[in-house]
């Protein structure tokens, strides 16, 4: 059952004359239970993608087309009102500085019920207590944790209470924006294995949106690869990740230094992030890749599937058959 | 070269980002030409005594009138926009040069250093700044310098305090401690790195010290303490204020023009202030 | 390995730092003030031609002790020797000398140099300052060639721009040829790649690689990434709460750990590789603030192995069979 389906989304921002294409005509869909990395590198519009989708972003600056279905709904066109019920409620997001979003002055515990009766305004104390507790020993917090205020914790508990926070009205979709990035290996290998065993209590469809491919590799089922605000590859992360079809994945994967097995040779992908206002004919990748033909420079490769899911933007992708 | 072509450009760019930044720049260079070109464009000596007294505005070529001595009270004011505007100027460059190097030595030496310049800066805070300057300028006199270096000396604690404030996040940044292990001494991290790099909001601030200024010196010429030889337009309301029923024109139209001048002055330093604010840069 | 009779180009003795814990209630008035130790003595050495990883947890002092290197901050305790040289003494001699035998790159490139000046000016600035190159000219020259054999071309052109029209790759890698144009010996990275997207990390990484190779220069790379570490250094140091708990060759140390944090540190990397099959060792909680941490090992509130010596007393570093140095009871050097 497909929960989210993207399609064909543009975001453009606009300052001044200049259009800067941040999406472009990205499509893919979520199955209900998912979970989904979107990795991209600084400029890649991943972060965009997700803001686009929940309308976060500020209309007289932007300019965004396609559409977003929900269970049936176009997040893009919803009226207001619905579109204030879906979020959080429907779908959560957890930001990297999601900690620096709770007040310095009040205990967690009366935020955490503050925003519990936004949306169910006659629930008791008692009752809020004993829910957001289940949710504080899912994440791996102490119940004590309601009565001390934000100061008082440390970054990766912070972390967690907003994770808490986000899954307090059980959410279908969960996002999270480089939730981890901030935080310390340990503290992130910990919250990770939160997550992925939380998964197995309740039933939520996650989107990890970050840089990290490690943090996709290890917690995510699919992965969509994004560059200059287009997709790239989409598909397991098995698949992708030991078996890239995109130049770029490969590159993103090569540079990407691992703990244990062979030294391979580091390599990095030459050249930097095109001009979005301007963006170059034909493949976006195309100025940085080793294999581009006039071909990709002068012609922009629909995504193909290689299989009934792993897709790839790329003309070297023949019908299933990669050209040698 | 190139610096010089991109500065100006970015100026250029700072200008075009707000309008009252540009209306301000433009009133402002009116001013200037009226106060390069005083001589031209009066059109009777402003010392001149002459035939007509307390005559109203429009009698006898004398389009703003003149005053009980005789003398055109518009030339007086084109005359007198070159006081006002010296001492508002070089008392709002007093205090910011001071309150520049304070602040910063303040702000980034830290330490003892620090709880000297501020515990200076609590007590100029404390007391009444005008009460002081009228003591000062009735123990000293009342000549023109001594008024600018007063206003400039009782003024410079606001910039004080912004400049502490901008030095100690500045001497966190990369590029200070980058400078710092390269070799640079504590002086020249100071000079280089940190004043310049802190300097836009004390530039924003001194512009509309330049108003503050322009009034403290006007209240000082109304209580008849401002400098008796020379033409300003606190003086001509000072000297004015006895025939306000009789000749009216002589102190309100010096008060117009001090209306006019500071908010020259407030719309330059909030447009400075607007395109400064480095979340403006990036558009 | 480094050659045992070469004499070290770095020696840290006993370096520590302290930091007085501010404010505190009136009613405090009178007692001792709270000691934060950020670092809590420290010894290693460093070898000419080395790159030397120093990883940890955030707050675990490894950024301080890489400012205490640079002298941002001076050691509270113990001195740091440069070829036999007391640091605290060259730095009241000449600090000029020391700060061209001592440099640094830092984590965020994008606010390493100074927003109004073009990079000739930033790259030509140290070298007036410490009077190489007879005219400006001369200088320009230098940083022009630096520039290209750092692969960024047309030179010239580099010169001429500000720092906010590059990017973080190239900013970082200027940062590193303008340190180079020093020729230190010793080189502080902290966190050099961090900042930057992954794409463009591995040129980073080589070009330190490469300066240390050619020009022999001495690097302590200090990371979170331990990935990173492990490609680049021939020798580690772990750091939690301002002590190494263990220090050796690279190699042996992350695919053999024995110091428990180390062990649940690295268990607890992510790889890129799906299939990996991984048991990350659980500990409890984040580090404690480093404030007077008690007599027992500091990571014993958290270890899976703790029993009651650790409490009582710190474990003494103990040299290995392997060479590397361990600070843990249960390391005992039979293993």
């Amino acid at each position: 059952m497909k929960i989210l389906e993207i399609q064909d989304l543009c975001v453009t921002y606009i300052a001044g004359e200049k259009r800067i294409k941040a999406v472009d005509h990205v499509s893919f869909a979520i199955d209900e239970g998912d979970s989904l990395g979107i990795v991209g590198e600084s400029g890649s519009g991943k972060s965009t993608m997700a803001m686009a989708m929940l309308r976060l972003l500020d209309p007289r600056y932007t300019e965004i087309t396609g559409a977003a279905n929900y269970r049936g709904e176009n997040l893009l066109t919803v009226d207001p009102r619905r579109l204030s019920e879906l979020r959080w409620k429907d779908i959560a997001v957890v930001f990297q500085k999601s900690m620096n979003s709770l007040s310095p002055v009040h205990r967690i515990g009366e935020q955490f019920e503050d925003i519990y009766r936004v949306h169910e305004p006659k629930a008791s104390k008692k009752e809020i207590r004993e829910r957001v507790e289940k949710l504080f020993a899912m994440v791996n917090l102490a119940p004590r944790v309601y009565n001390l205020y934000p100061h008082e914790l440390s970054g990766g508990m912070l972390q967690r209470t907003s994770i808490a926070l986000s899954l307090l009205f059980h959410p279908k979709i969960l996002i999270m924006d480089e939730a981890t990035t901030a935080l310390d290996v340990v503290t992130q290998g910990q919250i990770l294995s939160e997550i992925k065993k939380l998964e197995k209590s309740i039933a939520v469809t996650r989107m990890m949106i970050t840089h990290d491919l490690s943090v996709v590799a290890t917690s995510c089922q699919k992965i969509i690869v994004l560059y200059a605000g287009q997709l790239m590859e989409f598909g397991y992360v098995r698949d992708v990740l030991a078996n890239p079809r995109h130049p770029y994945t490969e590159g993103l994967v090569r540079s990407f230094p691992s703990l244990h097995g062979k030294k391979e040779e580091l390599l990095s992908i030459p050249g930097s992030l095109p001009d979005l206002s301007n963006p170059p004919q034909g493949c976006i990748f195309a100025p940085r890749c080793p294999y581009a033909t006039d071909q990709c420079r002068a012609h922009r490769p629909e995504p193909r599937h290689i299989d009934d899911l792993h897709v790839a933007a790329c003309w070297r992708v023949k019908g299933g058959i990669q050209d040698a | 070269m190139e610096k010089i072509k991109k500065v100006g450009v970015r100026l250029a760019g700072m200008v075009r980002s707000s309008m009252q930044l540009r209306m301000g720049l433009i009133f402002f260079a009116l001013v200037l030409l009226v106060v390069i070109f005083a001589p031209s464009l009066a059109p009777f000596d402003p010392y001149d005594l002459g035939d007509d007294l307390l005559v109203p505005p429009g009698t006898n070529g004398h389009w703003l009138g003149t005053t009980n001595m005789g003398q055109d009270v518009l030339s007086m004011i084109i005359y007198g926009s070159r006081a006002s505007l010296a001492i508002g100027i070089v008392s709002a460059l007093i205090s910011g040069v001071i309150g520049t190097l304070l602040g910063a030595f303040a702000g980034f030496y830290g330490g003892k250093v620090d709880k000297v310049v501020s515990e200076i800066i609590n007590i100029f805070l404390m007391i009444p700044t005008f009460f002081l300057i009228l003591i000062i300028v009735a123990l000293f006199g009342s000549s023109m310098i001594n008024v600018m270096l007063v206003i400039g000396l009782t003024s410079w604690p606001s910039n004080a305090r912004m400049m502490r404030v901008q030095a100690m996040s500045i001497k966190e940044r990369t590029f200070v401690k980058s400078a710092i292990s390269m070799g640079e001494t504590k002086r020249q991290v100071l000079f280089k790195y940190i004043i310049p790099n802190g300097l836009f909001p004390i530039i924003a601030n001194t512009t509309m010290g330049v108003a503050k200024a322009i009034l403290t010196e006007a209240s000082l010429s109304f209580l008849g303490l401002g400098d008796p030889n020379v033409i300003s337009w606190g003086q001509m309301i000072y000297e004015g204020k006895q025939y306000l029923a009789t000749g009216w024109w002589m102190s309100t139209f010096a008060g117009l023009f001090i209306m006019l001048i500071v908010m020259i002055f407030y719309m330059i330093g909030d447009g400075l202030n607007f395109a400064l604010n480095p979340k403006m840069k990036k558009i | 390995m480094p050659d045992a009779v070469k004499a070290p180009v770095i020696k840290a003795v006993g370096v520590k730092r302290y930091y007085k814990q501010r404010g505190g209630s009136l009613l405090s008035f009178g007692r001792k003030p709270r000691m934060i130790q950020a670092v809590d003595g420290v010894d290693f050495e460093l070898y000419e031609g080395e790159i030397f990883g120093v990883i940890g947890e955030s707050g675990c002092g490894k950024s301080t002790l890489g400012r205490l290197l640079i002298r941002l901050e001076e050691p509270s305790e113990g001195d740091i020797y440069f070829r036999g040289e007391s640091s605290k003494a060259l730095m009241k001699k000449d600090p000029k000398k020391f700060h061209r035998m001592v440099q640094a790159v830092f984590q965020n490139p994008f606010d390493t140099f100074t927003p109004n000046d073009t990079i000739g000016e930033i790259m030509m600035r140290p070298l007036r300052l410490h009077g190489i190159g007879k005219s400006d000219e001369e200088r320009r020259a230098m940083c022009e060639k630096a520039l290209e054999d750092g692969g960024l071309k047309p030179a010239a052109d580099f010169l001429g721009r500000f720092p906010h029209e590059l990017s973080g790759g190239q900013l970082q890698r200027i940062s590193i040829l303008r340190s180079m144009l020093l020729e230190p010996l010793f080189l502080v990275a902290d966190e050099p790649v961090s900042m930057l997207d992954v794409s463009v990390r591995a040129e980073i990484i080589h070009m330190l690689q490469d300066l240390c190779a050619s020009r022999r220069t001495a690097i302590m790379l200090i990371s979170h990434d331990i990935a990173v570490v492990r490609y680049v250094s021939q020798r580690v140091a772990v750091m939690y709460l301002g002590r190494i708990v263990e220090m050796g060759d690279t190699d042996t140390i992350i695919q053999n750990p024995m110091h428990p944090y180390t062990q649940a540190l690295i268990s607890n990397c992510s790889s890129i590789d799906p299939d990996e099959d991984k048991q990350a060792i659980e500990i409890q909680g984040e580090p404690p603030s480093p404030i007077n941490p008690g007599p027992g090992c500091y990571f014993a509130n958290r270890c899976f192995k703790a029993c009651e010596k650790c409490f009582k007393s710190y474990p003494p570093m103990r040299t290995m069979k392997d060479g590397r140095v361990v600070s843990c009871h249960f390391a005992t050097g039979d293993e």
